[in-house]
């Protein structure tokens, strides 16, 4: 007489919730290692903002922070259109 | 600091037109010192003179506020609210600034990252008594680098004089948010001085940061002011000015011999000397008596205090207040009151101990299957504030950075309980720690109010224990332990909550069998060890010439378990032997008193230590508790070295090992030391013994084995299948 196979359905209910909790904790632990590195390259990024103690947030907050700041996109756009034209002009 | 600084410059006044349009020019006139902008804001409690009027014709903005609501703490904090200037200086009405004050304050800032107020000297007016003009030049000459005859700016910090005065003191904008001025009635900038140089702040003294200021007045009022001044010092600091009739005289006579001194110097003689002389008796001598009385104001009628007064107020007795018809057996009862203090707004010291009294450690999280074997880890790296050159961070970082490269992912967590690293940023903290100890690549992070969790939370101090023990979301907590840390304190509260974070049931992971023997002897701990690494890459022989009569010790006098006063009499007691002695002492900043003449070093780099070992013949490093690096890295540049037994060297070099032992006795310890310099022989052997000691002790092994450790914290989870034996908490909740 040979053994019939397990056809148990919570068993092979709880083999599947483990390894949908094996795959969920495998994601956390990769989203772990993700955030800390982003971290560690917005801290490499930010290293003199740090260590001059520039908070951004409170230097846009001042008065004339944003309109300087839109002047600086606009000057900073106008500098990579002429470099465009420039190039092309140039062929390079 | 080199970025452009934009100043703002706050002057409370009432009735101040005497001096007030000679500031607003002096400082406006400055204004091309502060690149980043000047600005200038006086703030008028009341004035009714023309003040106001000369702040607004001199340009400054001009807030009026009640004189019912001044506050010396409280007005200076709204100025400060009121402008916007990276730097805030502050002046009193009466104190003009001397050209180059602006360029003095922001250079002061530039002195250190960390500097946080910088103030300068008070010059007397050319008018001022020359007891006061004796008194200010004297007072002000002891703040300078170099001491009374210097001249160079100097830097506090925390543990230095914690002086500082309004009349004449600028802030960096976010050292005054952090603190902002306490609301007192006297001496606020004291008390901001003591709070900053707690928070890890320092303040710096620039002797170019002069203002005109001095507080002359005739004799009476001189006398008055003395008893306001010393009433206001009972009152917020509880100083009571001492008072005996032969110490008065002979004090009085002795600051008038002072002042005549002074007064030759500067030119005075014949009638204006006598005259002079005679009112400087009557000053002192009149300061010395109402000091005193002032001190005891409380003692005296309000009309009488009113009448004594410069100021004309009175202050009640405690107990008095309110109600000034109680029956004296009434007022009796009632005399026994304090000062009102508010909450500190500082967490408590050391609260973390507190709350895991109340709470009990975090639940556990369940470890994962192969966390216990190979499975990459998260590994939260808890570490107490440090400085460059710490031993037991170097230690830390070397093994963590190690994690990092084996796949593992360790984040740094910093607890700063009382704010040492208070100034440093994050991104700060972790540059430091690649530049001083090791190239870490997780990231760094301040307090843990960004706490995720972590598979692994590691404490690596005692301080950083019982705030481990409380992070939530962990699979496991291990303890990696340097020293047997109760052992650094005298009878406190603070070696008895050492000794009881071997007890919150975490894995330890120790820096030595002997002191795996005391935490599982004495704790009932779990323990794994690790060895200490070295660097071969920087600490090798170099094959340079080495002299024969040179012991290299480790003075560092600070740290008492380095046993540096006994090491000074075993090499007095060498020096009497071999007069050619050559001692080079480092590990200090700060020079010891040696008997025997020695080549300071004080705090040397890597590179240049293991220059210093290959240079000298005998190596002093002697610790009461757990060996430290030193002795390993001396020994992989060939030097022998010597340390004491019966501690903790026998059980990591053996009894006759690489390291000499000593015993307790200077004496001993001098023929040790003699015998290790004269016997060529041993010196090789212990010399050769020494470099194949260390040849197997990296910090690759480190690593290993306390990766090992961190698998058996989680395998004893595994096998508990619960949270951890630890202390239960008091309190029901």
């Amino acid at each position: 007489m040979t053994a019939e196979p397990t056809t148990d359905p919570r068993e092979a209910e709880l083999a599947a919730l483990r390894a949908h909790v094996a795959e969920l904790e495998a994601q956390l632990a990769e989203q772990t290692r993700t955030t800390a590195r982003l971290v560690a390259d917005a801290q490499e990024k930010l290293y003199w903002l740090e260590r001059w103690h520039i908070d951004l947030d409170r230097l846009m907050a001042r008065p004339g922070a944003i309109p300087a700041l839109n002047a600086l996109r606009r000057v900073r756009q106008v500098v990579w259109w002429l470099r465009v034209r420039k190039r092309r002009l140039l062929g390079g | 600091m080199s970025a452009p600084r934009s100043v703002s410059v706050v002057v409370p006044v009432k009735d101040g037109e005497r001096y007030l349009r000679e500031l607003l020019d002096a400082v406006l006139a400055q204004a091309a010192d502060a690149p980043g902008g000047l600005d200038v804001l006086v703030i008028d409690s009341g004035s009714s003179d023309r003040s106001v009027a000369i702040a607004r014709e001199a340009g400054a903005e001009v807030v009026e506020i009640e004189p019912a609501s001044f506050g010396h703490g409280r007005t200076r904090n709204l100025g400060a609210e009121r402008t916007s200037g990276d730097i805030i200086a502050f002046l009193t009405q009466d104190a003009t600034p001397l050209p180059g004050w602006i360029a003095a304050l922001l250079e002061g800032f530039g002195l250190a990252d960390d500097v946080g107020a910088v103030y300068g000297p008070h010059r007397p007016r050319p008018d001022t008594s020359p007891m006061i003009a004796r008194e200010l030049e004297a007072f002000f000459a002891g703040h300078a680098a170099g001491g009374r005859d210097g001249v160079s700016p100097s830097l506090q910090r925390e543990g230095d004089d914690a002086y500082l005065s309004n009349v004449n003191a600028a802030y960096r904008r976010d050292c005054w948010e952090q603190l902002r001025f306490p609301d007192v009635p006297y001496s606020e900038d004291q008390a901001f001085a003591q709070a900053m140089l707690a928070a890890g702040w320092a303040k710096a003294f620039h002797p170019d940061a002069a203002v005109l200021h001095a507080h002359d007045y005739p004799p009476v009022q001189f006398a008055r002011r003395y008893f306001d001044e010393y009433r206001g010092l009972r009152q917020t600091i509880g100083h009571v000015e001492g008072f005996g009739v032969r110490s008065a005289v002979r004090d009085v006579r002795s600051l008038v011999a002072h002042d005549r001194a002074w007064m030759r110097e500067h030119g005075y003689e014949g009638a204006q000397l006598a005259r002079w002389t005679a009112r400087s008796a009557v000053h002192q001598g009149s300061r010395k008596v109402f000091s005193a009385l002032g001190s005891r104001a409380d003692r005296l009628p309000a009309a009488v205090q009113r009448r004594i007064s410069l100021e004309g107020t009175a202050i009640t007795a405690p107990g008095d207040a309110g109600n000034p018809a109680a029956p004296a057996s009434e007022t009796a009862a009632m005399a026994v009151s304090g000062k009102p203090i508010r909450a500190a707004s500082r967490p408590l010291a050391y609260d973390a101990v507190r709350r895991y009294a109340h709470d009990g450690p975090a639940p556990l999280l369940d470890p994962l299957p192969g966390q216990d074997a190979d499975r990459p880890l998260h590994v939260a790296c808890v570490i107490p504030p440090f400085s460059r050159g710490s031993g037991g961070h170097n230690s830390i970082f070397q093994i963590m950075s190690r994690l990092e490269r084996a796949g593992h992912t360790v984040t740094y967590w910093v607890d700063d309980t009382f704010g040492l690293m208070a100034a440093d940023r994050p991104a700060r903290i972790r540059r430091d720690i690649q530049e001083w100890f090791a190239p870490i690549a997780g990231p760094v992070f301040k307090g843990f109010a960004d706490w995720y969790g972590a598979d692994v939370a590691v404490a690596t101090g005692w301080q950083t224990a019982h705030p481990v023990a409380l992070l939530p979301g962990v699979r496991g907590r291990a303890y990696l332990v340097h020293d047997h840390e109760p052992e650094f304190y005298a009878t406190s509260v603070e070696a008895h909550w050492a000794a009881d974070t071997y007890l919150l049931g975490m894995h330890h992971i120790c820096a030595s069998p002997w002191l795996a023997d005391i935490v599982a002897e004495r704790y009932g701990g779990s323990v794994s060890t690790f060895d200490f690494g070295v660097d071969h890459a920087v600490y090798h022989r170099t094959g340079a010439p080495r002299r024969e009569d040179t012991v290299v010790l480790y003075g560092r006098d600070v740290t008492p378990r380095r046993a540096v006063p006994l090491a000074l009499m075993a090499l007095k007691e060498l020096a009497d032997r071999r007069p050619n002695l050559r001692v080079l002492s480092f590990g200090d900043a700060r020079e010891i008193d040696l008997p025997v003449d020695y080549e300071h070093l004080g705090i040397l780099s890597q590179r240049e230590l293991a220059q210093v070992y290959n240079e000298g013949t005998v190596g002093l490093v002697l610790s009461l508790t757990n060996y430290s690096l030193i002795p390993q890295e001396m020994l992989a540049c060939g030097m022998p070295c010597v340390d004491l037994a019966g501690i903790s060297a026998e059980s990591v070099f053996g009894a006759d090992g690489p390291v000499a032992l000593s015993p307790f006795d200077p004496v001993a310890m001098a023929e040790v030391i003699d015998r290790l310099m004269g016997d060529r022989d041993e010196w090789r052997r212990r010399s050769e013994a020494g470099v194949a000691f260390v040849a197997g002790r990296t910090w690759d092994v480190a690593a290993e084995q306390v990766e090992a450790g961190l698998r058996e914290t989680l395998a004893r989870r595994m096998a508990a299948g619960d949270a951890p034996a630890a202390a239960a908490p008091r309190s029901g909740a």
